[in-house]
């Protein structure tokens, strides 16, 4: 079954628009109907496959200049029907879980990166195409990318 | 009798993984047990899972609602702490799922080590949590990882070989792979014969993928014969297409949620 989040309701982890920080002409195709990135059972979407996702960070990620920091940083997005990326959100926490400030220098360039990215595949209902929540999580260590999920 | 009795714990310990991916407790078993609360507060958190899903907030209201009734029942916490996880909200999912594993530690502690090692790579936490759970049932059965694809000692073999710990991982698989009562899951020869092409010990490396075609053939598995190959100066073209071929069918280590490790891509393979 194709679950999704009709904004009648709230949602856990919705992103709603954000005049100062998000794209005016970031459109979605239904406002009132953003899924889930895993509702199609299909997971991560991109051209190429996460191993591309994993080679434009590997490219463009420059560890030399930052704190030898530990921990997560959670990027979520939304993807729209045209695999177009926007409404980027970010969440830190150290191997303890607990919510931590990041050196900078890392999260702006994991951001940056994120925000190039141009290979979401859209997603599609019922032959229709669907905007969707993605995520990218940097396990990082000693400042350098050790593994993204999802 | 100690042994049933273990099995017995073993099998609640299945059900409430699965209970996890929204099927529902029986909450009659409070009731017989003389716990009302419990009964009440399961009635109202059951009632919510079949009402509502899970990232709607009128799900998390009314599992809060059952907490209410009966705060040191273990079951809404974990269920609240499902969304997040699948948002990759560690923090939020971390407080609930640990508050659930604090009042049901043999219920929930091999499905807290498996989320930490599918969603978070927290290789280190998940071998803990698993460890932990192996105290509690030192020779019994642990159940299986919420996807049912590995036992849950072969996981934690999986996270020993993440942190480079290869003839560790290579000693719970082949312990576990050893056990009469264990089933063979989909893709544990799979990731015996991985670990041990690591350490460059080829032969049996490809005893194990071969072990796995029997069981389960997929691209992955394919390659990694091709590679053997390769190494031993064979042919290794036709493992090569067949492994594309395999890939280009779906028959490769698909996940809905993360991906599996040693999970190898489609471009990865055209490069052999």
């Amino acid at each position: 079954m194709f679950l999704s989040q009709n904004a009648k309701w709230n949602w856990i982890g919705n992103i709603s628009f954000d005049e100062k920080i998000d794209r005016k002409d970031f459109v979605l195709c239904n406002e009132n109907q953003i899924y889930q990135y895993f509702n199609d059972s299909k997971g991560l979407q991109y051209k190429g496959e996460k191993l591309a996702v994993e080679e434009e960070f590997q490219k463009i990620y420059k560890s030399e200049n930052v704190k030898k920091e530990n921990g997560w940083v959670r990027i979520r997005f939304v993807v729209n029907c045209n695999g177009e990326s926007d409404r980027f959100r970010i969440l830190t926490a150290n191997y303890d879980y607990e919510p931590i400030e990041f050196d900078k220098n890392i999260t702006s360039q994991l951001l940056n990166i994120t925000k190039s990215l141009t290979g979401w595949i859209p997603k599609s209902v019922n032959g229709k195409k669907a905007d969707y929540y993605q995520y990218l999580i940097f396990k990082i260590k000693d400042g350098k990318i050790d593994e993204i999920l999802p | 009798m100690e042994k049933s009795t273990k099995y017995c714990l073993s099998f609640q310990l299945i059900l409430v993984a699965f209970f996890t991916y929204g099927q529902s407790l029986n909450c009659n078993v409070f009731r017989l047990e003389g716990d009302s609360l419990k009964y009440k507060a399961c009635e109202k958190a059951t009632q919510t899972l079949k009402s509502f899903y899970q990232f709607d907030q009128r799900f998390h209201d009314g599992l809060s609602a059952a907490i209410k009734i009966a705060p040191n029942f273990d079951y809404p916490y974990k269920e609240q702490s499902v969304a997040y996880l699948k948002s990759g909200d560690f923090v939020s999912w971390k407080k609930l799922i640990d508050k659930s594993v604090e009042l049901n530690p043999k219920g929930n502690l091999g499905y807290r080590g498996w989320c930490r090692y599918q969603f978070f790579r927290d290789y280190e936490g998940a071998i803990q949590d698993i460890e932990a759970l192996e105290k509690i049932y030192p020779t019994g059965y642990l159940g299986y990882s919420v996807n049912g694809d590995y036992e849950l000692r072969i996981a934690k073999a999986l996270c020993y070989s993440a942190i480079g710990q290869k003839e560790k991982a290579l000693s719970i698989i082949e312990n576990q792979l050893a056990k009469k009562d264990h089933n063979v899951g989909l893709y544990d020869y799979y990731q015996l014969g991985v670990t041990y092409f690591e350490l460059n010990k080829y032969d049996k490396a490809l005893e194990n993928f071969e072990k796995q075609s029997k069981v389960y053939d997929f691209a992955e598995n394919i390659y990694f014969r091709s590679k053997v190959s390769k190494i031993r100066n064979k042919d290794y073209l036709d493992l090569k297409k067949a492994a594309l071929i395999a890939y280009d069918d779906g028959k490769t280590m698909l996940e809905g949620y993360t991906h599996h490790f040693n999970k190898v891509y489609r471009k990865q393979i055209t490069e052999l």
